[in-house]
């Protein structure tokens, strides 16, 4: 009798503890499908090696006004927050920020003066995110803040930021990193993705959409743009949700045909592991074909991806790619990226991909801003140069950068679909403006003005 | 029945039939990581949360060897299934006797440690960083044959006949040899056991073995049936502890067939749109459901025999 008690006892305990570590473990796979509304994602370390091969005859030098002096001036302190917790870690790119400045630093620096960059990193806490802006400001006393990406802190720091008149340069998840007048991206995020993913395979006339996504928070912001898209071609659209990590992608990739139809797409927006899992699972059961077209937001732009799916989704799918596609671009930006992610960029873990372009791109966008201040860098100088950085030229994004005193910011909203070819992901469509049909791209051109 | 259809979005049993081949599929694997989940208990009284973590740990290092270092894919294999049972067999030797007059629940928390060291040793490893997802892929991927309308791999299969197979080797192991014996014996009562001459730390360090190979088997099954990722191998262990507590870790042939259950329960609920987003849920339903089932009918049979 005891024995029986004591086993129900321990039967209970486990089923208590164990769903105990799921929710755990969702919290860490909330924020790995929050990755997949991550920023976006990287090539792999077979493609890094070639491309830093081809850039080895590289110069970092450029990326300086003094080639080989090291900058000795008072040196101008930025901040970074990034979330690093297990599963999810997007600390690439402040560390590719900080390659970047390294790099200026060794060069001449801005005007003469080093950049100090400090990075901290969050794990998807609230209080920790909040702490961290604070100390950044109070104790750091950075004059500005450059490099962020965290899966919430637009949401918890975007009010501080606007009232320590900050004005942010940041790779975006949170809808409060587009939506609110401090913080301007260099890259769309997992709502302005998904619209490029699903404007892609509306591009291929399916009868129907099925558009998969992360049942993380916020769901319901970010289904609403392709939501309006498919909408206004009169597609109808099935919206799906999936907890993370997926136990069985057999039974969602079915699902997800099922319910799309032999004429139909599924767009996927998830992160590379499980998208992966997805689609692999597709293959498997031999559904890559049941349906007219597969597509995925920005995280999936990565060589991780197409070497895993191998040759059976050539021209089958389609993915969104928010920065220019490092592999067939050979542009001075893109080789001077390449050689300082080679030179300076050691604790880069990811390598070439989307993670370190982001960081490259936020440095290069802090440096331009930063060398247009005359007098002392102070917290007014560089805030007020960071908003007024208008129509840069990044070499990464398919349109200038402007930041500017708006109430909402999108400023990348022109992209690429690429699509994976015998274990490389190519370019499937140029530069193509994600369209107004979403209210909120709608509004920020309105305000812009563009 | 329409109504019902209706409100639940039901779909046909045409729709439903090849979420039953996947389920069956997923489900022989839960049935080979419970066997060795109950063959421990039944030994040493230890219920092993760390059995997916290890299993997580060991497919990775398969992966890193075929990858990274270009290892022949089946050796990479074997030293997965090894590394499970060394790591749980140095476990067990090490913390086993120090808490083999612990409460069970006390022995199962010990496991959790293991379970967060290794998670942790993973997480460190193999980074998700840079968006790197990883796969294991089994040459039988290949080979497949169609039912239901959907592709099935003779990995399915073979997952399906070694759950199949190592349940019935383990059930009749644990009834017809001197080993099985003096395991079911250590089960009842360590100390008369060990008084009676058995060789308890042997039998113990059989045992863990024995789990920890298994553990290593069921992670590369399911890295590649599931996917390789250490955070959903690690956690795919709760699957297979409902089908262990349906079997209230002693019967190896109800653990096969609960596990078959939960897995197939498990994706028919999938194409239910009213219920799929609380598919995870399943597990743990039908354990609660059992228990209590099997609670039930314990006070029933307690009362006739008026204790």
């Amino acid at each position: 009798m005891f024995q029986h008690v004591r086993r129900v006892r321990l039967g209970l305990f486990a089923i208590a503890v164990l769903g105990v570590m799921l929710l755990a473990g969702c919290g860490g796979s909330n924020s790995s499908s929050s990755s997949s509304a991550a920023p976006s994602a990287a090539s792999s370390s077979a493609t890094s090696s070639t491309s830093s091969s081809t850039s080895a005859s590289s110069s970092t030098s450029s990326c300086g006004p003094k080639p080989g002096v090291a900058a000795t001036g008072t040196p101008i302190p930025l901040g970074a927050i990034n979330t690093k917790q297990p599963g999810t870690d997007f600390t690439d790119i402040e560390n590719m920020e900080g390659a970047y400045f390294a790099c200026v630093n060794a060069n001449g620096g801005v005007n003469g003066h080093p950049i100090k960059l400090y990075k901290l990193t969050e794990p998807t806490q609230p209080a920790q995110i909040a702490a961290d802006a604070t100390k950044l400001v109070q104790t750091d006393k950075v004059v500005g803040e450059s490099g962020n990406s965290s899966i919430l802190e637009c949401t918890i720091n975007h009010a501080y930021w606007e009232k320590q008149n900050f004005y942010v340069i940041a790779a975006g998840i949170a809808p409060e990193c587009y939506s609110t007048p401090n913080i301007a991206d260099v890259n769309m995020g997992p709502r302005y993705s998904s619209d490029g993913a699903v404007q892609y395979v509306l591009s291929l006339h399916p009868s129907k959409v099925v558009f998969d996504q992360s049942n993380v928070p916020g769901t319901g912001y970010i289904a609403a743009g392709p939501a309006a898209l498919a909408g206004a071609a009169h597609v109808p659209i099935t919206q799906l949700t999936e907890n993370v990590p997926i136990n069985d992608a057999n039974s969602v990739a079915l699902k997800e045909v099922n319910d799309a139809g032999p004429n139909g797409a599924v767009v996927l927006n998830f992160t590379p592991p499980e998208a992966l899992v997805i689609l692999q699972a597709a293959q498997k059961l031999g559904l890559e074909n049941r349906v007219k077209a597969w597509a995925c937001s920005t995280p999936c732009d990565t060589d991780f991806l197409a070497q895993a799916l191998g040759s059976k989704w050539n021209g089958k799918f389609f993915v969104n790619a928010e920065l220019t596609p490092p592999d067939p671009t050979n542009t001075p930006t893109m080789n001077l990226y390449k050689a300082i992610l080679k030179q300076y960029g050691s604790d880069v873990s990811g390598g070439i991909g989307s993670f370190s372009q982001m960081g490259f791109t936020m440095g290069e966008i802090a440096v331009h801003a930063l060398e247009s201040i005359k007098g002392p860098y102070t917290t007014q100088s560089v805030n007020q140069a960071f908003v007024n950085v208008k129509g840069f030229d990044t070499g990464m994004l398919c349109q200038p950068w402007t930041f500017g005193h708006y109430p909402l910011h999108i400023p990348n909203n022109t992209d690429y679909t690429v699509t994976p070819q015998d274990g490389k992901m190519v370019i499937k469509q140029g530069c193509t403006a994600i369209s107004s049909v979403d209210p909120q791209i709608a509004a920020y051109h309105k305000a812009a003005g563009s | 029945m329409l109504l019902t259809s209706g409100i639940l979005g039901l779909p046909s049993w045409q729709d439903f039939q090849p979420f039953i081949v996947t389920g069956i599929s997923l489900g022989a694997v839960y049935a080979l990581s419970g066997v060795g989940m109950v063959v421990l208990y039944r030994a040493t009284g230890v219920l092993n949360l760390a059995f997916g973590a290890v299993g997580a740990m060991g497919a990775l290092i398969a992966w890193q060897l075929i990858n990274k270092a270009g290892w022949n894919q089946w050796l990479a294999y074997l030293i997965a299934v090894l590394f499970g049972g060394f790591v749980t067999l140095v476990y067990g030797m090490v913390f086993g006797p120090a808490l083999a007059k612990r409460d069970p629940l006390v022995k199962a928390t010990a496991t959790l440690g293991l379970t967060l060291i290794l998670l942790g040793v993973m997480d460190l490893l193999w980074t998700s960083s840079g968006g790197a997802s990883r796969s294991i892929a089994f040459p039988t991927d290949n080979d497949t044959f169609t039912v239901a309308g959907i592709l099935v791999e003779w990995t399915n299969v073979i997952a399906l006949v070694l759950g199949l197979v190592i349940a019935v080797a383990t059930a009749a192991f644990l009834r017809f040899t001197k080993l099985g014996t003096a395991m079911r014996a250590m089960a009842n009562d360590r100390e008369i056991t060990a008084a009676l001459g058995v060789p308890v730390r042997r039998v113990e360090a059989a045992a863990w073995f024995g789990c920890g190979v298994l553990s290593g088997l069921a992670g590369v099954l399911l890295a590649d049936l599931v996917a390789l990722d250490a955070t959903t191998l690690t956690f795919l262990v709760l699957s297979t502890l409902a089908a262990t507590l349906i079997a209230r870790l002693r019967s190896i042939p109800i653990t096969f067939i609960a596990a078959i259950v939960v897995g197939t329960v498990d994706a028919m609920v999938t194409p239910i749109q009213a219920l799929s987003n609380y598919r995870d849920m399943t597990p743990f339903v039908l354990a609660a459901i059992a228990l209590l089932i099997q609670n039930r009918r314990r006070v029933i049979a307690v009362g006739r025999q008026g204790v």
